[in-house]
């Protein structure tokens, strides 16, 4: 096999933002979250968990709450606006101003037809849901206090607002507040503070459920105005409440990092005299617990450490699987993020750079030289995509509103980087960039995952052609790759598909077959014309490009199917490579190993040791080869967040070890341990 | 008994013989006769206003009981601190609604002018409130600030939590020392 000189970089200072809500659809299985820098999330929970899609964040964009109106997805946030966003173009459809100051909460009635919003200045504001908008419809009568959350009675006709020390009950036709329910302050030092009900949820047996910041999570029947049952969950506060979709489960967020599980069952056998009783205790994060999703299966929470947590009911799910297994995301899924990598010859210098990207400053660094050049964004957007050309010489980013372009130089001892003034104006941004492999296109994705390409060279920049799929889909494109004979590009986009076009014909050369899982990495062979695809369930398939069809080593891959413990893994490859040294090997990594896959060697079957390299390494020589399979596994390098392989026969893996992210978290709860 | 030039009429001697309270309140209803009479001034008894009073010098005042002198003082004292308090509550909000329009006043408004000239000799104008918008965020954020961090939050660094992780893991390990002076501490949202 070979052994490599290994570049560790572990300087890159990559920090994931808090999650700060979230809202699960039930119907199309997608949970959407938004992030502290104001990014958007959207997970598909019917394919491994998948991240589709990404809505970069914008400065002074503080989204407080999320809400989904059948596939229409909402934000409100503290800058006072509600925000649609468009989830094929990813990119935000308008902004409304409540006019109401900043909106802590937005929720919408079981019906879909309204959303009610919880306002700064003690207002809730009902919005009617319009086909192509929403529409202020009015206000309901005004509290003195802030409106910290809302929730719709699933009737539509009585809204349930959590304020500071109080619980209000609104008539929805009329207006007026039916209810007043006294949430009690904390004990002694917090007894003079205001007590602030973070969550309230509404029944519909007209059970009103609150969490507030004395740590307390109460029942209260909504019909009389009474208090039925108070649990004191934690010292610190309940942050987030989630009610499941039978109304039998509920599950409360603490600052702690725990999520406390509520059943409505009976203490006696006949089932009469249900209640909410506290039953399960998950201690999943370490920091604060600010947003929940309980879908059918699972309990999804997130918060101040940033990691979503996704954890199956075991009673709900087959013990033992895959089905069953607790989930971590932690880094992003799709390589929009962080960094690149590209060992090129700049100028005279075998120099190689190394590029990352972080929200809004790109960063170019000089692996040797230690030099690096620092481009900022200007303007609110964050960056979506970003590209540096395989020589080195040409780099480009896009945000939501527009694509820059700039010319890198290396001369001895710094980059310079200056500013490629005219760009053709049919680009105005796109959702995935990549340069062709000889430098002289710049290949941008746009709407309806069509590809538009455009031609450099030192004197201008021009519009060559757009290149579109005939399968008239309307979702972005989320990977692209170029092949390095010039001749190939293959996209793929959100509803699985993978489109090939001839770069020299300039049209669509065929569609890979659609596999129902979204592919998370691909890559064109350089000298076979292989296309290479990892989905996120994954499978991995090889299709040949000049036979339009799957290759031989594909098909017996299939049919012996994968050994277990790859399909076991929990992240999905990021990133796949070749080796210029030997065409047989692909190169791919998750989070938490690479793995080169060498063609040549017998694929290993159910019972063949999977992590096999310690021992293969124990083994003398000659045996070696009768135990080798083509999958090798190093674990020794984590967390991942890309490894790339040099021409000089070096790998550079860039690491971001998840302990250096924890030690920059903000504070934690102080818990008093037992001899601490 | 001593006289007091208190002119609240707020007790400030209290006797408990046969008059209780002095008040130096206009002495109404007595009889010209008296006041002209007597050389030292009587005081009166504070249940005695308006009363009739014997013509009699030899006959001693009227007979009050020391609860219910008590409970008059108290009263009275009552009713003084009720009007104080009441009159500080009035200029605090009267200070406070002052302010308020201080601070409204003072927000200046970043006149960014949209003009819209239409047919004729109208123009329409807008004007952007975009800096009170953003003061308004602020002291959102302000709020969410205090209430998860601020005092009486109870908070510790995360370099205590990983180090208590270290320490009361399966394996031991030392406590967590950063390269970077600056990471572990406190940091905001």
């Amino acid at each position: 096999m070979g052994e490599f000189k290994v570049h560790r970089v572990r300087f890159f200072d990559y920090m994931p933002s808090a999650i700060r809500a979230m809202a699960f659809n039930s119907r199309t299985e997608r949970l959407a979250l938004s992030r502290a820098d104001g990014a958007l999330e959207v997970f598909n929970f019917a394919d491994s968990y998948f991240q589709e899609k990404v809505i970069p964040g914008q400065d002074g964009r503080a989204v407080e709450a999320l809400c989904w109106v059948r596939g229409r997805l909402f934000s409100a946030g503290l800058n006072g606006e509600i925000t649609e966003y468009d989830l094929e173009n990813l990119r935000p459809k308008y902004t409304m101003e409540a006019y109401g100051g900043p909106v802590w909460t937005i929720c919408s009635n079981s019906q879909g037809t309204h959303l009610a919003i919880g306002c700064e200045d003690g207002t809730v504001k009902i919005f009617e849901v319009l086909e192509e908008t929403i529409r202020f419809q009015r206000n309901l009568d005004r509290q003195k206090g802030r409106i910290i959350s809302l929730s719709w009675h699933p009737s539509g006709a009585l809204i349930a607002a959590g304020m500071m020390d109080m619980i209000k009950v609104f008539n929805a036709e009329s207006g007026h507040a039916t209810h007043r329910l006294l949430v009690e302050r904390g004990v002694g030092a917090s007894k003079s503070r205001e007590v602030v009900v973070w969550s309230v949820a509404f029944l519909s047996d007209h059970t009103i459920i609150s969490g507030d910041s004395a740590g307390k999570v109460q029942v209260w029947d909504g019909v009389t105005g009474t208090l039925v049952r108070t649990h004191l969950v934690t010292k610190w506060d309940v942050l987030a409440l989630s009610v499941s979709r039978d109304e039998s489960s509920l599950l409360a967020g603490t600052s702690e990092g725990t999520v406390v599980q509520f059943q409505f069952i009976s203490s006696t056998v006949d089932q009469h005299d249900k209640e909410w009783v506290r039953t399960r205790t998950f201690k999943n994060h370490t920091h604060d617990v600010r947003a929940l999703a309980h879908t059918d299966t699972a309990v999804v929470s997130g918060g101040m450490d940033t990691q979503l947590v996704v954890r199956p009911l075991l009673e709900k799910v087959e013990k033992n699987t895959q089905e069953s297994a607790l989930r971590k995301i932690a880094f992003p899924h799709v390589m929009l993020a962080p960094c690149m990598v590209n060992g090129c010859r700049i100028s005279d210098t075998n120099a190689k750079l190394l590029f990352f990207y972080i929200i809004c400053h790109l960063t170019c660094l000089c692996l040797f030289c230690t030099t690096c050049a620092n481009v900022s964004v200007s303007g609110d957007d964050h960056i979506c995509c970003s590209a540096l050309s395989p020589c080195g010489g040409w780099l480009a980013y896009s945000t939501i509103s527009s694509v820059r372009l700039y010319r890198l130089q290396y001369n001895g001892s710094n980059i310079s980087i200056t500013k490629v003034a005219k760009l053709p104006k049919v680009l105005r941004s796109a959702h995935q960039l990549c340069f062709s492999s000889d430098s002289s296109k710049l290949f941008a994705s746009t709407t309806h995952s069509s590809v538009i390409i455009i031609a450099l060279s030192q004197s201008e920049c021009k519009y060559l052609h757009t290149l579109r799929p005939k399968s008239g889909t309307r979702q972005p494109v989320h990977l692209m790759s170029a092949s390095e004979d010039g001749k190939w590009l293959a996209t793929a986009n959100s509803d699985c598909e993978i489109h090939v076009y001839s770069l020299h014909k300039l049209k669509l050369h065929c569609t890979v077959p659609v596999y129902s899982s979204c592919p998370t990495a691909m890559a064109i062979h350089p000298t076979t014309s292989n296309l290479v695809m990892v989905h996120a369930d994954q499978q991995i398939f090889e299709y040949s490009l000049v036979q339009k069809e799957y290759t031989e080593w594909s098909r017996k891959l299939q049919k012996q199917g994968l050994h277990h413990l790859w399909l076991a893994r929990d992240t999905p490859i990021t990133h796949l490579t070749f080796n210029p040294r030997n065409p047989a090997h692909i190169i791919m990594h998750d989070t938490y190993m690479f793995c080169i896959i060498d063609q040549n060697l017998p694929l290993p079957d159910q019972k063949t040791l999977f992590y096999n390299q310690m021992t293969l390494r124990s083994l003398p020589e000659p045996e070696r080869t009768s135990h080798s399979h083509s999958f090798k596994i190093c674990k020794t390098f984590q967390h991942l967040l890309c490894v790339s392989l040099l021409e000089d026969h070096s790998l550079v893996v860039v690491e971001r070890p998840l302990l250096d992210i924890a030690s920059q978290l903000p504070a934690p709860v102080r818990q008093k341990k037992f001899a601490t | 008994m001593q006289h007091n030039n208190n002119i609240s009429g707020v007790p400030l001697f209290f006797h408990r013989r046969r008059c209780c309270s002095v008040f130096l309140f206009p002495a109404l209803n007595q009889s010209r006769r008296r006041l002209m009479t007597s050389p030292a001034p009587k005081p009166a008894a504070a249940e005695s206003f308006g009363s009739p009073l014997d013509s009699s010098d030899d006959e001693a005042p009227e007979e009050v009981t020391f609860q219910a002198s008590k409970a008059s003082a108290l009263q009275s004292l009552k009713r003084a601190l009720d009007t104080a308090r009441r009159e500080k509550e009035l200029l605090k909000e009267k200070r406070r609604r002052r302010q308020e329009l201080f601070q409204e006043q003072k927000v200046e408004f970043p006149v960014s002018w949209l003009v819209v000239s239409l047919k004729g000799n109208y123009t329409v104008q807008t004007v952007k409130e975009r800096a009170l918008a953003s003061s308004q965020q602020q002291v959102a954020l302000d709020f969410l600030q205090s209430r998860l961090y601020g005092p009486g939050s109870c908070r510790t660094t995360s370099n205590e939590l990983l180090s208590l992780q270290n320490k009361r893991g399966r394996k031991k390990s030392a406590a967590v020392q950063f390269v970077n002076k600056g990471w572990g501490e406190f940091s905001n949202m």
